[in-house]
């Protein structure tokens, strides 16, 4: 039933061929990726609609001298490649000079990459994706729940090649399965997920259950008031709001004054310690757990970094341009990161509070100020008042405005395990976190 | 603008209006498309699904093309142009969909696509509580065009990179400017759909996202602040940049960035709110436009963007906003981003009431939602992003009807004593019900005594929806009613994106919660 596999090394010699005979005095860097989606979605305890997608794509980025423009498709036959190397090298021409253009990359060392790719992942079937929707649901009894939820997964090799000789492949899988409870009556919501680049991990009966657990615990919520309060995040929560910090930790930004990130009188922030010393955020290359690519989008070697050590800011993310002009090595666009975990136990989070909050996932988290990263977002599908260092009842949803500086500032705790989260940023581990004078500035009556 | 077959005879290559008799007859119309291997794919598509025991299928045959200029500061730092182009079928077999998609747009791709569709189906019917039910449909032969005057695909890069550097070149030499960006995007979608039903229609679309931002920075405190042109984007071709004031206002929009990083930090509390129409469409799209959406009223998006407070029990029986107010949706209006001849299920679109006098009156359905409120005809509201992505139901442009008076945003100033004007969209949030939200904007007024008195910084407002629409008292008039919309209306899982726009006379609003959003913590 598959179609036959794309021959991707043909595709790059042939795209970086037709490049050298077209331009011959241009330099150019060519992408391939050949993929394979496929999901399930179900909602009303039942199936709602499904997918099965392969998909090649080339891109081509054709410089000539300071001149440079790009263009990709998904047509993969010997016409196409040669028609879309030459609207490149056409748009290229045309296009004004660029002094901030970077000749193609030459070849690099790579780290050794942990094993990415799955074969069970890249092979999983519709019976199979059915039957897990069917564990997840908790059919055919659903203890009266309304499930909703989503099932993908995909396989991915990726080639890149420039005219200055550089060659790398990376070939990866994943897996994702997210799941919502609702209660009957609609005034209860879980929510539980799993991620991981093998299917293996993800359990659909556990990701159920703890769904389902969640929304009929948050049933009939009771009032809670607006206020400053101790949260504890888990760690979807955690995931979302550290992403607007990381997303500002570029250096050209903080160097040129528009980001959080910048030193007021000029420079950046690199060297300050702004949080306590239990915050430590890098990007591991070649974390099992994390199994990323080992370069970024240009095909430059990604190292270990340590943004962010015991509290104080170690890097910020240079670009290759950026790094030649402020004479520092460039980082790349780091692929994972990692924020280590403390001592605590999920349960040690919640013994510490006297009176507090605890919060399952946020919901369209927004930029606010991004001056002090204030960020706005609302809380969803599980929020619980803690009191006396035990969960006590469920509450009302809450409009936030808070920024990750200082979720990261008044954190007090963090949980020795860490956890991959889903989400539409980088990919990430985290811990769940305990954090003081978190803003939860109104009532959302959402359910 | 509808154009006709004369036009395209003269070289003009429109579709708009055109109505064929035949199948025959569509290679005359088409232009674009004479291939007749199409017909064979398509063929071959259907007559597989039919083959494997499908009740239903269509396929969708999409060309997708963009080029996108970006300027950052005094150079073009990207310019790119991709494609993609393929098929996607989509099935109904034992009663419940199936779906797949191929890049190889050729007989044999098409046709293991409609097998593989019918097997994910069958695969996934024993998970189902009743099969999909499609509301009826008159098969259309018809083709549909963006109606325009530049095909902006066609226009010199060299005219649109000399634009985006005059821009940029315009900013800078605003004293206090420091950094500007200017981009130009152009979006064509082409394509073909054809269904079980008989339905074969072919359509053209192209879309347009012209813009700039000015950045002024104190470096000495380490403050910044931005502002973006209000400028929205469009269903057009290059004539709508050609005839914007872009250009002109360079200057005043990067004197506006300078005026807001000096201004003084709004006084929280309860106050008037008015809203220019470039403030206000995106509060009509979050709150007025998701929460009408019908399956997400009956929980069918839960698990990512989430559901609504109306719920089918409050149709026809809520006050969902002051009964001044009325609000439609509609595929139909020009230059709309939504707008188009026909949805993704083969409807022809319309435009229909969604809040009459206030009252919520509708929703915005697809073939198969129809059903689900006993109603005997789709809205027309079925979209997918690409060829690779399943149909489902997306947001038609929904506006607000300017109000009988001729009153414009001087009037709702002069009627002010104690008041905040935003102009231009900032942040956004709303709750997964769509009560909660909180907006931000790109320049905010103080007005006392029914005048601008000064620039303030650090706004958001903060209501819930039906509180909101209900504390409306003055309402402009169509004198100033103005379209705004967005490429980038996220919904689904895998997520798709939506182009949509939102049109809206001024507007003012009596007590609302103004925020400020100066933390102080974190700067300096």
């Amino acid at each position: 039933m598959k179609p036959d596999a794309p021959n991707l090394k043909g595709a790059l010699d042939a795209a970086l061929a037709a490049a050298k005979r077209l331009a011959p005095a241009g330099a150019a860097l060519v992408r391939l990726e050949s993929r394979r989606d496929a999901n399930l979605r179900f909602a009303r305890n039942e199936v709602t609609s499904s997918g099965d997608v392969d998909e090649t794509t080339l891109s081509v980025e054709i410089t000539l001298g300071q001149r440079h423009a790009s263009s990709d498709t998904n047509q993969l036959d010997p016409a196409s490649i040669e028609a879309t190397v030459n609207r490149a090298i056409g748009m290229a021409q045309v296009a004004p000079e660029d002094p901030e253009v970077m000749p193609p990359l030459g070849p690099q060392h790579y780290l050794k990459a942990a094993p990415a790719s799955d074969a069970p992942t890249a092979a999983l079937d519709a019976a199979t994706r059915a039957k897990m929707a069917r564990e997840a649901m908790g059919l055919p009894s659903g203890e009266g729940l309304q499930m909703a939820g989503y099932l993908e997964h995909f396989s991915s090799r990726q080639l890149l090649g420039t005219s200055a000789g550089l060659r790398a492949e990376h070939q990866h899988t994943g897996a994702n399965l997210s799941v919502t409870a609702r209660t009957a009556d609609g005034t209860g919501s879980g929510w539980a997920a799993n991620v991981s680049h093998r299917i293996a991990d993800v359990d659909p009966v556990k990701v159920g259950a703890v769904a389902r657990d969640k929304a009929l615990k948050s049933a009939k919520p009771t009032k809670l008031d607006p206020g400053r309060y101790t949260v504890v995040l888990e760690p979807a929560a955690v995931a979302e709001l550290l992403s607007f910090m990381l997303f500002a930790m570029e250096a050209r930004e903080a160097d040129e004054g528009q980001s959080f990130f910048a030193k007021p009188g000029g420079g950046n922030k690199i060297g300050e310690q702004l949080f306590g010393p239990h915050v430590t955020i890098s990007s591991p290359v070649g974390d099992p757990l994390l199994p990323l690519r080992p370069f970024d989008e240009d095909g430059l070697a990604l190292s270990p970094t340590t943004w962010i050590d015991k509290g104080v800011v170690k890097a910020l993310s240079y670009s290759r341009y950026w790094a030649k002009k402020q004479g520092k090595t460039p980082t790349g666009f780091p692929s994972s990161v990692l924020m280590a975990g403390g001592t605590a136990t999920t349960e040690d989070l919640v013994k510490g509070v006297k009176k507090g909050v605890l919060i399952t996932r946020f919901w369209y988290c927004q930029s606010v100020d991004p001056e002090t990263l204030l960020t706005t977002g609302l809380t969803r599908d599980g929020v619980f008042l803690i009191e006396d260092g035990a969960v006590t009842r469920p509450v009302n949803n809450f409009r936030w405005n808070e920024s990750p500086i200082q979720m990261l500032k008044n954190a007090d705790a963090l949980t020795r395990e860490t956890y991959r989260v889903a989400g539409d940023f980088l990919p990430v581990r985290v811990p769940a976190l305990r954090t003081n004078e978190f803003n939860l500035a109104s009532i959302s009556d959402a359910v | 603008m509808q154009l006709t077959r004369r036009g395209v005879l003269k070289g003009t290559g429109a579709l708009a209006g055109i109505a064929l008799a035949s199948r025959a007859g569509l290679a005359d119309a088409r232009g674009l498309l004479t291939d007749p291997l199409l017909e064979e794919v398509i063929d071959r598509a259907l007559g597989a699904a039919k083959k494997a025991g499908a009740t239903y299928a269509d396929i969708r045959i999409v060309r997708r093309r963009s080029e996108a200029l970006f300027a950052r500061d005094d150079h073009i730092a990207n310019v790119s142009g991709d494609e993609g182009y393929g098929l996607g079928v989509r099935v109904i077999a034992g009663g419940a969909w199936g779906f797949s998609a191929a890049s190889q747009v050729v007989p044999a791709a098409a046709e293991r696509a409609a097998q593989l569709a019918v097997e994910i189906a069958r695969a996934n019917a024993p998970l189902l509580q009743r099969p999909v039910q499609l509301a009826p449909v008159k098969a259309a032969v018809d083709a549909w065009q963006t109606p325009l005057e530049r095909n902006p695909f066609k226009i010199p890069l060299s005219e649109k990179s000399d634009l985006l550097l005059a821009l940029t070149g315009a900013l800078l030499k605003v004293p206090g400017i420091q950094h500007c960006f200017s981009w130009f995007q152009a979006l064509g979608e082409w394509k073909l759909f054809a269904s079980s039903d008989g339905s074969h229609i072919e359509q053209d679309l192209i879309r347009i996202r012209p813009g700039y931002r000015a950045t002024a920075i104190d470096t000495a405190s380490g403050e910044f602040a931005s502002r973006d042109h209000d400028l929205s984007p469009a269903q057009a071709g290059w004539e709508y940049v050609a005839r914007s004031t872009l250009l002109a206002d360079a200057p005043r929009v990067g004197e506006e960035a300078v005026q807001k990083l000096k201004s003084p930090s709004v006084t929280p509390g309860k106050k008037h709110l008015i809203l220019a129409p470039s403030n206000l469409w995106l509060t009509i799209h979050e709150s007025v436009g998701h929460p009408t959406e019908l399956d997400r009223a009956l929980g069918y998006e839960a698990n990512y963007a989430g559901t609504s407070f109306l719920t089918t029990d409050k149709l026809n029986k809520i006050q969902f906003a002051a009964p001044q107010l009325s609000f439609y949706a509609d595929k139909t209006t020009p230059t709309g981003l939504a707008t188009c001849g026909y949805d993704d299920d083969g409807v022809k679109t319309q435009k229909w009431d969604i809040i009459r006098n206030g009252r919520f009156v509708s929703y915005q359905t697809t073939r198969e939602q129809a059903g689900w409120i006993n109603e005997s005809s789709s809205r027309g509201c079925s979209y997918a992003q690409d060829f690779r992505s399943f149909p489902f139901q997306r947001m038609p442009n929904v506006s607000l009807e300017p109000g009988p008076k001729d009153l414009g945003l001087k009037d709702l100033i002069a009627a002010t004593d104690d008041g905040i004007l935003i102009r231009g969209d900032g942040s956004y949030s709303i709750d997964h019900q769509r009560y909660n939200f909180q907006f931000g904007g790109q320049m905010f007024y103080e007005v006392k005594g029914g005048k601008v008195t000064r620039t303030l910084r650090d706004v958001a407002y903060q209501s819930s929806t039906p509180d909101f629409w209900r504390s409306c008292d003055l309402l402009g008039g169509a004198r100033e009613w103005e379209m705004g919309g967005s490429f980038f209306d996220g919904k689904g899982e895998p997520t798709q994106v939506n182009a949509v726009s939102h049109g809206c006379p001024p507007a003012r609003f009596a007590q609302i919660n103004i925020l400020n959003t100066n933390t102080g913590k974190g700067r300096g």
